[in-house]
């Protein structure tokens, strides 16, 4: 299917007055896929995509920022982060406040979000405040740094120090994931730390950091407006041009070069946390949205864990009881992804046994591949899945700002949910084959002074209260 | 000093662009009229075996939202010192049935692309799910099946039993859930319903002939309503409930909720429970509260949305956004058939624990007089409410949720046409009175979970209240 192409185009290749096209009709689409939506670039660059939807008196708006954690440098993690709480501080013609007052205080709501890849800005109102709502975002998107100033930073440093408090210091297992990023990716890679960041780095974010930061990311060419649900899109389109039309156009990005990454080997890892029973991790690095292998991860991921009858749940939790819990997910990032394992014992039981007994069931799947009956029960929840997302403008305008940010093309999640239905057996035992290896990272999180409990302790480096930057046992 | 001369820069390339399309960005875009209230509409009737029956048609997509609700919970159903039963009864459902086991189960539903969820909690239970409007029909035969035939196989409970006490574990290692465990029992006392906690004790005493005489006791039509939200109508929808659900017979009736008297709450007291090494103290401030009935419903929603109900609300703005000590703070009331608590709290760091406990006593006790509530605090709070209505009618879901809350509460079928008029009539009077009657500053139990040997002393010089050790199951602690 053809859409217009809106990545970040330089300056000189900018369509002038912009391109108005339709989705063309899909003519492959099941009826299921009923996700209208119209799209088109105003000529400083920013991406419009428009769904109307008069089920309920709603309308979300969803501003998505191609820039995320990957795009900070060791020394500054956690910054694009901090950046997105700065964004909630008021703009040069937004008191501080007002953005709450006409989003949750009219009956709506609003947050944001980071991640490695994108930052991401939403609110959901009553349909008679769209106009408002668009005003809020276009006068961040132009005029934030107007109002900024060093007080509001270190307020919201300090918020966002207390989320990383909350969220990881104090929450059992609460470190694993940044233990795993940083063991499973060498020290400058952009995905090697977590998007929250450190606290040392935190503290070292300057107001100057903070302006440069928005002047190249947070600059229409970069960024694209989802707007969904009850709109007239003749008024909505005449709003857009009023208040972001003359947001200007930013300078050229560098995104930065991310390698694929693969372990050599296996890297053993153990941690000493405040829990009260041990749990093990292992992540594969794996695949990003970019590669069509995803697709058959999140189906091996559902044949290995999750419902009763999933291969690994069903031998541990069940059968064996030798595990509590067992989840397995597919992590799909832009550039990279990772398949992540997690089991927590029962009393009694081994961390090295549980996995053992996992690979012994992996081995297995790699070998036989799995079963026509084990791939359609993991395909067979897709059609409510995505039929219930329509349910929510919210819902429906995120996954149009990804297909569009990720992939250029709004009407991305036809693929997605072709893709996902046609994979087979076959390409299921492939991707085991293909990324479940040896090379991957085994972390063992156990209570304080318990460093036996870990999965083959004797081969396991002890992960200390270490430098984020520089993890001990990375190597 | 660069700074400077970049922003007055932007200025100017803003004042140039607006001045050409008209546009003052500096005024504030005005509203459009309000959209006028959607409220979905429902058809009530009933099973011949004494079971509510509401549908509500919404025809947009291909879905329906079915549960099956009960008046009653683990507060009037479970036995004492066998807390933890209906819970467990909720999740053996999926178990096993007279012919099919659990994996049967499980792979019927993963092939139906869906999944039953079944939970007892403490006033209300429900089994239920969403399907396509294709596969309703075979998704509600095997609720049924779970619902009438199921078999308790006791190595199912023994498992479940095992994942529990792991659970129970595990929440030991979590300020959060320390604090929600301990906060209910030193509101309530341990020995009324509100108080009572699922314990090791209570977990490793129950049996299968408990979980066999839960079922029959609580699983029953006379309590019971039926919901079918979505794709369908009655006339449709009945044959195939009545169909799957032939076998149910008529038994029980709705419980009466008679919940034993709290005693007068004591002197405002610091509990604190030691969590060494946290990183962040939690907070759980508060007392009991009015039940839902309470015709001081709406002053209270009034109330407590300036209070702690919003994000610019004034602990949030204060705690949060002024002085940075936690990451979110907030307050509500439990609202049930019984004396739900009124709680405020939230995490905060631990070095200021004691400077975020004077900012909280010092918002409680604005709230209750010293800062009078604004007009615009009231205009915004009522506005919040008000508006956010339609949204709650989005989902076959949430509407099942709107239709269930109203015959559960006992609520008027015109309540969301009235809520607007409701809201719109309370006075800041009436919001002062509310406050001073539901929170008060004197009476309050503060729960504090954190590392002692930061916070204790602090805490004791800030002089608010006396401070009480307590353990993380939420008994005193003796000193020697």
């Amino acid at each position: 299917m053809t859409l217009t192409a809106f990545v970040v185009a330089p300056a000189a290749q900018a369509p002038v007055g912009g391109q108005r096209q339709a989705a063309p009709p899909a003519a492959t689409t099941s009826d299921t896929l009923r996700l209208p939506f119209d799209t088109y670039t105003l000529p400083n660059g920013l991406t419009v995509i428009l769904s109307q939807d008069k089920t309920t008196p709603t309308v979300s708006v969803n501003v998505w920022y191609k820039v995320g954690s990957k795009n900070e440098t060791p020394g500054r993690t956690g910054f694009a982060h901090l950046f997105e709480h700065v964004m909630f501080t008021g703009s040069g013609n937004v008191p501080y406040g007002l953005h709450d007052k006409l989003t949750e205080g009219v009956g709506g709501s609003n947050n944001g979000t980071t991640s490695n890849d994108r930052t991401t800005y939403f609110e959901t109102v009553p349909s008679n405040y769209l106009e408002s709502a668009l005003w809020l975002e276009a006068d961040r998107m132009g005029y934030l740094l107007d109002a900024l100033d060093l007080a509001k930073l270190n307020a919201q440093r300090d918020i966002v120090k207390n989320e990383r408090r909350q969220s990881v210091d104090n929450q059992p297992y609460g470190r694993a994931r940044e233990i795993l990023a940083h063991a499973t990716y060498p020290p400058t890679h952009p995905y090697s730390w977590d998007v929250i960041g450190s606290m040392s780095d935190l503290s070292a974010a300057s107001e100057e950091d903070v302006k440069n930061f928005f002047r190249l990311y947070y600059a229409p060419n970069n960024a694209f407006l989802a707007i969904v649900g009850d709109f007239e899109p003749a008024q909505v389109r005449a709003w857009v041009t009023r208040y972001f039309g003359d947001v200007p156009r930013g300078k050229p990005i560098t995104r930065p070069k991310v390698d694929p990454v693969t372990l050599q080997s296996e890297k053993r890892l153990v941690y000493e946390d405040r829990v009260q029973v041990p749990r093990l991790y292992v992540q594969w690095p794996t695949v990003g949205e970019k590669s069509d292998d995803r697709f058959a991860l999140d189906v091996l991921a559902s044949i290995l864990a999750g419902p009763r009858t999933a291969r690994i749940t069903k031998a541990l939790v069940y059968d064996e009881q030798s595990a509590a819990t067992v989840n397995i997910f597919q992590s799909t990032n832009e550039d990279v992804g990772d398949f992540v394992l997690m089991m927590t014992p029962r009393p009694g039981h081994a961390l090295t046994n549980l996995e053992a007994a996992a690979d012994a069931i992996i081995e297995r799947l790699k070998s036989d591949g799995p079963t026509a009956e084990e791939i359609q029960k993991a395909t067979a929840g897709e059609e409510l899945g995505f039929v219930r997302s329509l349910e929510s403008n919210l819902g429906k305008a995120m996954r149009l700002s990804d297909g569009a940010g990720f992939h250029g093309d709004a009407g991305y999640f036809r693929t997605e949910y072709k893709k996902t239905l046609s994979v087979t057996a076959e390409d299921v035992k492939r991707v085991a084959n293909k990324y479940l290896t040896r090379g991957r990272v085994v972390l063992s999180v156990v209570p304080a002074g318990k460093l036996d409990q870990a999965s083959k302790p004797e081969q396991s480096t002890r992960v200390t209260e270490y430098d984020e930057k520089k993890p001990e046992g990375g190597k | 000093m660069t700074g400077r001369i970049v922003l007055v820069i932007a200025l100017g390339l803003s004042l140039t662009a607006s001045a050409q399309q008209g546009l003052d960005r500096k005024k504030v875009p005005p509203a459009g009229p309000m959209p006028v209230l959607r409220v979905p509409a429902w058809t009530k009737s009933a099973l011949a075996n004494g079971a509510d029956l509401i549908v509500s048609e919404k025809h947009d997509l291909p879905l329906v939202s079915l549960s099956i609700t009960f008046l009653g919970g683990d507060n009037q159903f479970e036995p004492a010192g066998r807390q933890g039963v209906a819970s467990l009864t909720a999740a053996l459902l999926s178990e096993g049935t007279k012919t099919r086991n659990g994996d049967a189960l499980s792979n019927a539903l993963q092939l139906l692309g869906t999944t039953v969820t079944s939970n007892v909690g403490g006033e209300t239970g429900s089994v239920g799910f969403v399907s396509t409007t294709a596969k309703f029909g075979a998704t509600l035969d095997i609720l049924s099946d779970m619902l009438l035939n199921s078999t308790f196989p006791a190595a199912g409970l023994e498992r479940l039993r095992g994942q529990r006490l792991v659970a129970l574990t595990q929440a030991r290692a979590q300020p959060g859930s320390i604090a929600n465990r301990v906060f209910p029992r030193i509101v309530f006392g341990s020995n009324h319903p509100y108080g009572r906690i699922v314990t090791e004790e209570s977990l490793k005493a129950i049996t299968r002939d408990d979980i066999v005489a839960f079922h029959k006791a609580y699983y029953q039509p006379g309590r019971a309503l039926i919901t079918v939200v979505g794709d369908t109508t009655l006339a449709a929808a009945k044959p195939v409930v009545e169909k799957a659900l032939a076998g149910w017979t008529r038994g029980g009736e709705r419980p009466a909720f008679n919940y034993p008297s709290v005693a007068e709450p004591r002197s405002t007291t610091i509990f604190l429970v030691d969590k060494p090494g946290a990183a962040q103290s939690t907070f759980a401030i508060g007392r009991p509260g009015p039940p839902r009935s309470t015709p001081d419903y709406y002053a209270l929603q009034v109330m407590n949305t300036i209070l702690g109900g919003m994000f610019q609300s004034r602990l949030n703005a204060n705690i949060r956004e002024e002085k940075g000590y936690s990451y979110g703070v907030n307050s509500g009331f439990g609202y049930g058939k019984g004396p739900g608590a009124f709680r405020a709290g939230g995490d905060i760091v631990t070095a200021k624990s004691d400077a975020a406990l004077i900012e909280f006593m010092k918002e409680l006790r604005g709230i209750v007089g010293s800062r009078p509530v604004t007009d615009e605090e009231l205009t915004t709070a009522k506005d919040a409410l008000v508006q956010r209505l339609p949204g709650t009618f989005a989902s076959v879901n949430s509407i099942n949720v709107a239709i269930t809350t109203l015959w559960t509460q006992n609520l008027p079928d015109d309540y969301y046409q009235q809520y607007a008029k409701r809201i719109a009539a309370i006075t800041k009077d009436d919001v002062l009175r509310v406050a001073k009657q539901y929170v008060t500053v004197d009476n309050l139990a503060i729960v504090i979970v954190g590392d002692r040997s930061v916070i204790e002393g602090p805490l004791k010089a800030a002089g608010i209240a006396p401070i009480v050790l307590y353990d993380i199951e939420g008994n005193p602690v003796v000193t020697q």
